[in-house]
């Protein structure tokens, strides 16, 4: 077991690669009553393309299948899993994103209990065509609660936008027509592909004794039976820089038109340490673009353009990367217009300086101090850091160091018309005057 | 022992200290109470816009917003909420502890600040909030009142509480009604602003690693309360309604099946932990009756879940649903109630409910924003807070008890929200 200390942060971690390739963390904090423990598998919903474990082709599984298999990991032959952590006065609960599906329990009491649970229940899957056909009634209802929110359509819809072949522009829970092609034969496919522990990582934090807790995760894999590690063969097709399709309309039944413009960025071939860097100096450069102390902001919210919906967040994974700037508006043409005009002027001067870059910069590390209160946060991040080589606990010293120059190189990855596109939703009045 | 040190600032100001190492910041919230009515409700609502927009030091939100973020980021919000038939004003505030900071001072700051952000308004020559400010923040808050209509399963919630108890604590908006809110003048926001600091009850909190005896003194210069009389609130009403069944078309998708139904038990009762166990029961966890039946057994939904709104004596279920399927969901939901009225309950749910429900409450202790609301709530009963009182509370409830409390649950109203037939 490996012990790294953090002394800025006054927080120490424990560290151990089990024999069959699972990454094991565990970060004891003081003063906490209760444990919360995640297991997270490399596996999202971009990976559709694969060579399944042991075979030689590559295959395209339906659409919706990392998040069908979440919800079927909670079934078992003897029944449901969450009966048995209610049991332990155990929370648990699983989500799956466009890289990651993630399983987790919070507990105060009976923790390995609920440790041992969550390793056996994600380890041991249970899948038949009538269970799997059963699920298929729940998740078209979340498919249809999703398709009634205006702002997850605006979401995905400016995704779609932006990309012309990488399946993050594919919703995460698939669609009804594609989950009803998911049969038990392909979630074992899927299953024995991506659930192997050289996978996955065990993120353990809280009240929690790091020497007992890796000698019961240790004991637990050892005595699991898991086939030789192979290496993951994914496949994804190349991606042209510029967005897809430049604009879109979707009509709804909603109050007030939504605006969003999205921009795809150009840098997303990064790991490591050099993700972390562009990947904070990219949020400083776009929160100073875009944010609440932005000229941009007070302009447009002085012209009565946008209201308290107004957002703006850059996301980055390996392969894919994207910025999004958007409002409630009575006047989407007019906001979508300024937006613009402000990127384009950026291109030319940015509307910040060097004190400004030192302002934000310590906004970032005061959030992420105050973040280091939350176990969850820590848990979360800490595993999607991971999973692209960087290391949550350099965000902060990674900060420090970051310079205006730093700045400006990076917001060059979502510079340029070609990426920029636009997702507009109307009320539903508007499409009937405009037929 | 008690989580808070409360020290008396003056009559009706009350201060509230737990220090602690466990936390990398310092919280501070502060909760100003009035009754709660539709108008008092709307005016301070704009009001907590408006002091959150700027103020005399700052005049600009960017202005503002930047000497925070200068602060290490130092989060500071203004609020409002509803309890009962409480009206609350409140203002967090979280900053980092000086301590993990090379050139700490910050709390010194912060604590200007909250003198400023209460005391030193954004005000013109004549002493008046400016207009121009108050008429956008007014239209901030018109804005996202109207928003609800765009969340289904939130519009679906309030129709139901407005056809439940119209006129009532229960459905009055701690942001206001539209029509309060658009009625809102300069004036009444000056009003709302002076009666809250004369007269509101006023709670303090402070978590974090702190010296309780040295930031009363420190609270007591950046906040000069004066002593206050504050009015005893009235009884919440405990009228009900006769059965209806309403059903309204959108143009949507999903089927939005929201049932309401009302118990005698209020928060503060006897029978209170034992009502808190019903509802755990019945639709508040994934091991509960709803969930295993109307999502798990049947398919019908992905989410049916229930709660209980102990202030008002009132229980909701909301179950998203295929429209067609609305008659079977609906029967179902109700069996599951008229089962557990009959006992037909387990030794095993009852103890997976008192196990999560102990859990839950140990796990919001947790956090700084949890003790603070915790202890809030409960602070106001003749008994010191802990979780073991609780626990034992919950511990001693059987499955005779939460039978007696399905039997006392009537079924009131139900609102079904669905798609415009094609």
């Amino acid at each position: 077991m490996e012990k790294i200390t953090f002394d800025q942060l006054d927080e120490t971690l424990y560290y151990e690669k089990m024999d069959n390739g699972l990454d094991v963390y565990i970060l004891p904090k003081k003063g906490f009553s209760k444990t919360f423990v995640t297991f997270t598998t490399k596996y999202g919903s971009i990976d559709r393309t694969f060579v399944p474990l042991g075979e030689q082709e590559m295959i395209t599984v339906p659409d919706g299948i990392a998040h069908f298999l979440e919800h079927k990991m909670f079934e078992k032959e003897d029944g449901d899993v969450f009966q048995k952590f209610s049991e332990l006065g155990a929370s648990a609960n699983a989500f799956t994103s466009f890289t990651r599906t993630a399983y987790l329990f919070s507990a105060t009491n009976h923790v390995y209990d609920s440790t041992k649970t969550l390793l056996d229940f994600v380890q041991q899957p249970y899948f038949t065509d009538e269970t799997v056909n059963k699920e298929k009634g729940i998740i078209g209802q979340e498919i249809t609660m999703y398709d009634d929110q205006p702002d997850w359509r605006q979401y995905f819809g400016t995704i779609e936008n932006m990309y012309h072949n990488h399946p993050v522009k594919i919703d995460i829970a698939g669609t009804i027509e594609t989950i009803d092609g998911i049969t038990a034969e392909h979630l074992y496919t899927c299953y024995n592909t991506f659930y192997h522990p050289s996978n996955m990582l065990v993120f353990a934090i809280g009240a929690v004794d790091p020497e007992e807790m890796m000698t019961f995760i240790r004991n637990d894999q050892a005595s699991k039976e898991f086939p030789a590690p192979t290496p993951l063969n994914r496949h994804f097709d190349e991606e042209p820089t510029a967005v897809a399709v430049k604009e879109r309309t979707l009509y709804m039944d909603v109050q007030k038109p939504k605006a969003m413009v999205g921009l795809k960025a150009k840098q997303v071939d990064l790991q490591g340490a050099d993700m972390l860097k562009h990947e904070l100096a990219m949020n400083i450069g776009f929160e100073l673009l875009f944010g609440r102390t932005s000229p941009f902001y007070t302009r447009v919210y002085e012209a009565d353009l946008i209201d308290e919906s107004f957002g703006q967040d850059f996301s980055l994974e390996q392969g894919f990367g994207f910025g999004l700037i958007g409002s409630d508006t009575f006047e989407p043409e007019r906001l979508i217009a300024e937006i613009q005009q402000e990127l384009a002027a950026a291109e030319q001067t940015l509307p910040f300086t060097a004190e400004d870059v030192e302002r934000m910069k310590r906004k970032k590390i005061g959030f992420y101090l105050r973040a280091m209160n939350s176990i969850e946060f820590i848990a979360n991040s800490f595993t999607r850091y991971k999973f692209n080589d960087m290391n949550l606990f350099d965000a902060v010293p990674t900060l420090e160091q970051l310079t205006f120059a730093d700045i400006q190189h990076a917001l060059t990855s979502i510079q340029g018309k070609d990426q920029q596109t636009i997702f507009t939703v109307l009320p539903m009045q508007q499409e009937e005057q405009s037929a | 022992m008690d989580l808070f040190t409360t020290i008396q600032l003056a009559k009706g100001v009350q201060l509230h200290v737990r220090p602690t190492t466990q936390f990398k910041t310092v919280n501070f919230s502060i909760k100003w109470r009035t009754a709660l009515t539709d108008e008092a409700a709307a005016a301070r609502t704009v009001l907590t816009n408006v002091l959150q927009h700027s103020n005399a030091k700052f005049q600009t939100t960017a202005a503002f917003r930047s000497y925070l973020d200068d602060l290490y980021g130092t989060v500071l919000y203004f609020d409002t909420a509803k309890r009962g038939n409480e009206h609350t004003v409140l203002l967090n505030v979280e900053t980092v502890n000086d301590q993990y900071l090379n050139n700490a001072n910050v709390l010194q700051e912060v604590l200007a600040t909250l003198h400023t952000a209460v005391f030193e308004p954004n005000v013109d020559e004549t002493g008046a909030f400016k207009a121009e400010i108050v008429h956008r923040e007014r239209e901030m808050v018109v804005q996202r009142i109207q928003s609800i209509f765009d969340d289904k399963t939130r519009y679906a919630q309030q129709k139901l509480t407005q056809l439940m108890r119209p006129n009532h604590p229960a459905s009055i908006s701690a942001n206001g009604s539209l029509h309060a809110v658009k009625a809102v003048t300069v004036e009444d926001v000056m009003q709302a602003y002076k009666t809250m600091l004369q007269n509101d009850r006023i709670d303090m909190y402070v978590v974090g690693d702190v010296e309780p005896e040295a930031i009363a003194q420190r609270l007591q210069k950046a906040f000069p309360f004066e002593d206050r009389e504050p009015t005893a609130l009235a009884a919440i009403p405990a009228n009900t309604t006769t059965f209806d069944y309403v059903r309204e078309q959108q143009e949507m998708k999903q089927g939005k099946l929201h049932i309401g139904y009302s118990t005698p038990v209020r928060f503060g009762d006897p029978d209170f932990a034992a009502m808190q166990i019903f509802n755990g029961i019945f639709g508040g966890y994934p091991h509960a009756k709803l969930f295993m039946n109307v999502r798990e057994k049947e398919s019908l939904a992905y989410y049916a879940s229930s709660s209980y709104s102990g202030h008002y004596g009132l229980v909701f279920v909301l179950a998203g649903i295929e429209a067609a399927n609305e008659e079977k969901a609906y029967t179902l939901i109700q069996q599951q109630l008229q089962a557990m009225q009959q006992g037909d309950l387990t030794d095993l749910e009852l103890a997976q409910t008192k196990a999560m429900l102990t859990n839950q409450l140990k796990e919001a202790l947790d956090s700084a924003r949890g003790q603070i609301e915790i202890y809030d709530q409960y602070k106001d009963l003749a008994e010191t807070f802990s979780i073991d009182t609780w626990a034992a509370r919950w511990d001693a409830i059987t499955l005779a008890d939460v039978q007696r409390m399905a039997q006392q649950v009537t079924l009131e109203k139900v609102y079904f929200l669905s798609g415009k037939e094609q």
